[in-house]
């Protein structure tokens, strides 16, 4: 049996899954201050009437790592950068304990500049007057060499409980990304690792075994060992735990847009060929872009909740939220309320939306049937014409070569999916305003829990050659080793799918079921003068995200 | 996150399939350094600054601009297509106020691509900026627009299109002729016809550097600019100054591309050539994109800047400061009166087309006219294909000049003297 727990902002959602099949599920409030307490109880319910030792492996998505970039509740993280020339690196300053050290590496990984230890030793000693006990070690193109990141790395870890190097975040390149993914990496830690603990010591009080994994935003999980030291990567999870959930309950091969309708926003998603779509360069936190990759999710303010009022003699609802519906007990109408009056709901005491509606209708002279539908109408356009703008933006991401260029593959999804409280209500009027015909799972109350439950372990790595230098690189690995001048492309991708796979199993990761595909390669030819000096390789590959198994009753299409 | 002074729409197409052959300097690696550069400084993460991918332009879109005597399909490839495509993407998020600024970096370049179009030269086959103007032109008339080219070659093939065109002001600044290719683009071509003038070429000798540019752009560029008031300004950016290229002899930087751009303030950029890919493209891209998106870029500099040892001399400051005022008083003061309404105006010239060894003979005449710049008409004949004709009503073309051009264009092709008679009506009626 496998269990899947989403912690969520509201709910703590459970399931567990047996041989494909749902055997129990849970929702409680989630407990804030105590969110061990909260895998316990969940654990607790789902495991009532059966032996917990039966659960061979629990999946995480906590926002206990989001919550505290959010609001602040962060460990002072010293943040170490070499920059060399380009945008001032002042502008990605980050945390109190911010400092600049002179040092230069170029875009092909040749240093342009050494280490100024002086400058290096007296912001180490800076930190440790203040008590800086975690940092983050970042150089400009360290996924290129990390030698930089390395040296001011030693340097700090006599004095240092834990050390975040930017290169072993990502291979991709986005210098003020690295910046901000190491300093919340380095700033999480201490918080996150003391939940890894309570969390295993619970499972193993209830005799569940040591294979907990924790859900990331770009739809896989990693084992808990690994997110100890990349807990930046636990964050914003939620959004991947439904598309996964959506994924496991209405399963399409073609292209689909999948909506979450929640209380305040949706969420949308995207399907290519089934598979989501992934966000360009990874994800947004607190206003500031990361290297996390993740799953391609965009809020819309319009949800259950949503504000309905007159503006202007129009219809209008969200973005703003006032509170739950009058439905129950709240004080103005809402979308839900809407919902109630045109006959599409029937949700708490309908009669109480009937008053809301009605009071506004006549306090504009409007029929409240009328003012009803018009509100769901309207907040079914804007979930639609947000759509379709999403659907253009990502129809224009750039691409860089003419093959690609002229025979360009373009989303058109073709099937619209649909979960979160109103879906059942708003399936028509979204279909219509979409012209997509709508599909709603079951069982899609706990669909985030769900996809926890199923995600298999994921991981993507970046390898570099350079042949002219002689050197092989998987920075994210730690990796960096000569290569003859013969080295090719088909010698790197089978380097970068065998360490890959080296690196889970040394993880633990079953390697069942797993499958490593390149993503991305690319070889140039690296002239000086009128001669060929080289070959500059480079290789994405990960290990190809997806579920377990799929659940045996909801085999749709 | 960092906020763009002015909102940018960059179209950056490497074309990372493309090359003119394995080791020549158009080539797939050319904007690769460039790439992971911005890519690394995160330059599409600066709020204001947005990617766009490049529009396709079609045949028709081409043939507006040059006479294609050569074969079509043989010379103009899909990258060709893709390069003027994404000049026109920048124009186009430009006119559609999408953006204030916009920026192609793409490649191949064009700015060697002649209005007669018979193969390849210096690496270019279609002119990317005047495929550009015509579409904004043909899209949003006849705007009054300056070209400013500031890549080391003397744009000979933008100046050749826009040679008659009063509403083209096209000034390029250069490595002088005498020491590098095309050899061409001395102060006295000033254009022909009604564009007398309106062709300014400000030549400059090898050595230049920040002072010497910044001299041409402060005293001849920016004076002429205030004086034509073009509603549209381009920017023809190569970055083949700067002290790393590879094929010039000169000593231009980073940092003085970026205060360049930042003085010119152009609308639109297109870069040319440049050809120091890892040494120069990755810093001057840069520090274009930022000067162009009015954000800092005082940290943009090459890892060996020394501007001190770039410095001319005494002797080269000078000479340039007299090349400069040789310009400027050209521009004002054009010193060929204009021709005589109703004459043919002619010229005769020989053309190499490096790239593909080919030479052209060529026959230009223009039909003087008091009320529009007049018809244009080249006959030409390379050396491997034979004679051909183009006929060219420019737009604000007179009735006159109109009539005169169509019955030009039927009577070459009852001839049968010509392999190829090509029509370009740009005032077509109704």
């Amino acid at each position: 049996m496998i269990a899947g727990i989403d912690i969520g902002g509201t709910h703590t959602d459970a399931v567990l899954v047996d041989n494909g099949r749902i055997v129990a599920k849970s929702k409680i409030p989630t407990l804030h201050e105590d969110l061990v307490k909260t895998v316990q109880r969940s654990l607790t319910n789902l495991t009532e009437k059966k032996k917990a030792g039966g659960v061979t492996r629990i999946t995480l998505s906590t926002t206990l790592a989001t919550n505290a970039l959010v609001e602040g509740a962060l460990e002072t993280a010293g943040v170490l950068v070499c920059s060399g020339p380009g945008i001032d690196p002042l502008k990605y300053s980050i945390g109190p304990a911010f400092h600049l050290v002179g040092g230069s590496v170029d875009h092909r990984g040749r240093e342009t500049e050494p280490v100024d230890t002086r400058e290096l030793d007296r912001a180490a000693s800076e930190c440790r007057e203040k008590g800086v006990r975690v940092f983050a070690c970042v150089a400009k193109f360290s996924p290129r060499n990390p030698a930089h990141e390395l040296l001011l790395s030693r340097r700090l870890a006599p004095h240092a409980d834990f050390i975040t190097e930017g290169h072993r975040l990502s291979g991709m390149p986005g210098f003020g990304r690295r910046i901000a993914t190491a300093y919340y990496n380095a700033a999480v830690w201490r918080l996150f690792n003391r939940f890894a603990d309570a969390a295993s010591s619970t499972a193993a009080a209830l005799g569940i075994g040591p294979d907990i994994h924790i859900l990331k935003a770009d739809g896989g999980t990693m084992p808990l060992s690994e997110s100890r030291i990349l807990p930046v990567l636990s964050i914003l999870s939620g959004p991947a735990a439904s598309i996964m959930g959506i994924q496991a309950l209405f399963p399409v091969n073609r292209d689909a847009v999948c909506i979450d309708i929640g209380g305040t926003t949706s969420d949308i998603f995207f399907l290519a060929d089934g598979v989501p779509l992934f966000e360009r360069g990874g994800i947004a936190l607190d206003g500031r872009n990361t290297l996390v990759p993740s799953l391609f999710s965009k809020s819309i303010g319009v949800g259950g909740d949503s504000h309905v009022r007159m503006e202007s003699g129009r219809v209008t609802v969200g973005p703003r939220r006032l509170g739950p519906a009058m439905a129950t007990g709240d004080k103005a109408p809402t979308l839900t309320d809407a919902l109630n009056v045109s006959g599409r709901a029937a949700y708490g005491d309908v009669s109480r939306s009937q008053g809301g509606i009605g009071l506004l209708a006549k306090q504009h002279g409007a029929d409240p049937g009328r003012l009803a539908d018009e509100a769901v109408s309207f907040a079914a356009n804007a979930v639609a014409r947000e759509v379709e703008r999403l659907v253009a933006a990502i129809n224009e991401r750039p691409v860089y070569t003419v093959r690609e260029l002229l025979h360009e593959r373009r989303l058109v999804p073709e099937r619209l999916l649909l979960m979160g409280g109103p879906a059942d209500c708003l399936a028509k009027p979204l279909g219509a305003a979409l012209g997509i015909e709508a599909g709603i799972p079951e069982h899609f109350d706990v669909a985030n829990a769900i996809g926890a439950a199923l995600t298999k372990p994921t991981r993507c790595i970046e390898l570099f050659a350079d042949t002219a230098i002689g050197i092989m690189s998987v920075p994210a690995l730690g990796v960096r080793k000569a290569v003859p001048a013969g080295y090719t492309e088909s010698d790197a991708e089978r380097d970068a799918a065998r360490l890959l796979l080296d690196r889970l199993k040394t993880q633990g990761v079953g390697l069942g079921g797993v499958e490593v595909e390149t993503t991305y390669k690319s070889t140039f030819s690296m002239v000086e003068g009128f001669s060929t000096v080289g070959r500059n390789i480079r290789i994405r590959c990960q290990v190809k995200p997806g579920l377990l198994y799929d659940l045996v009753e909801n085999k749709k299409e | 996150m960092i906020c763009a002074a002015r909102t940018t729409g960059i179209v950056f197409f490497p074309a990372f399939d493309w090359a003119i052959s394995p080791t020549h300097p158009e080539r797939e690696e050319r904007l690769l350094y460039t790439y992971d550069q911005l890519a690394e400084e995160g330059i599409f993460d600066i709020d204001g600054i947005t990617e766009a991918k490049p529009d396709v332009v079609g045949k028709e879109d081409i043939e507006r601009v040059h006479f294609l005597f050569a074969d079509f399909d043989r010379t103009v490839t899909p990258s060709h297509l893709v390069a003027c495509g994404g000049a026109v993407k920048a124009a186009r998020l430009v006119m559609e106020k999408r953006v204030e600024k916009g920026a192609a970096l793409v490649r191949p370049p064009g700015h060697h691509a002649m209005k007669s179009v018979q193969g390849n030269r210096g690496f270019c086959a279609v002119n990317n900026e005047a495929v550009m103007l015509e579409w904004i032109r043909s899209h949003y008339g006849p705007i009054r627009t300056a070209i400013v080219d500031t890549d080391c070659h003397h744009g000979d093939g933008t100046q050749d299109i826009y040679w008659y065109d009063p509403d083209t002001l096209y000034i390029s600044v250069h490595q002088d002729g005498r020491t590098l290719y095309p050899g061409s683009g001395f102060p006295d071509e000033k254009g022909g016809g009604r564009g007398i003038g309106k062709t300014v070429n400000i030549p400059l000798p090898p050595g230049t550097s920040e002072e010497g540019f910044l001299h041409a752009l402060e005293h001849t560029i920016l004076p002429i600019l205030e004086d034509y008031k073009p509603d549209l300004v381009i920017n023809s950016a190569g970055q083949d100054n700067h002290y790393t290229d590879p094929i010039t002899n000169m000593r231009f930087t980073a940092q003085g591309y970026a205060r360049l751009t930042e003085l010119l303030n152009p609308d639109i950029v297109v870069l040319e050539g440049g050809y120091s890919i890892q040494d120069a493209l990755p810093y001057v891209n840069l520090g274009i994109i930022l000067a162009l998106a009015g954000t800092d870029y005082s940290h943009v500099r090459e890892p060996d800047y020394d501007p001190d040892s770039l410095r001319e001399d005494g002797e080269t400051r000078e000479y340039i400061k007299a090349v400069c005022d040789t310009a400027l008083r050209e521009y004002f003061v054009p010193s060929v009166p204009l021709p005589e309404p109703g004459r043919f105006l002619e010229r005769e010239k020989r053309i190499y087309y490096d790239t593909d060894c080919i030479t052209e003979h060529q026959k230009e005449s223009i039909l003087a006219c008091d009320s529009c710049p007049g018809v244009r008409i080249i006959k030409s004949r390379s050396s491997s294909r034979p004679l051909s004709i183009g006929v060219e009503i420019p737009m604000k073309g007179c009735e006159r000049c109109r009539e005169e051009g169509h019955r030009i264009a039927g009577e070459s092709k009852k001839s049968g003297r010509y392999e190829k008679v090509l029509l370009i009506d740009r005032c077509p009626q109704g």
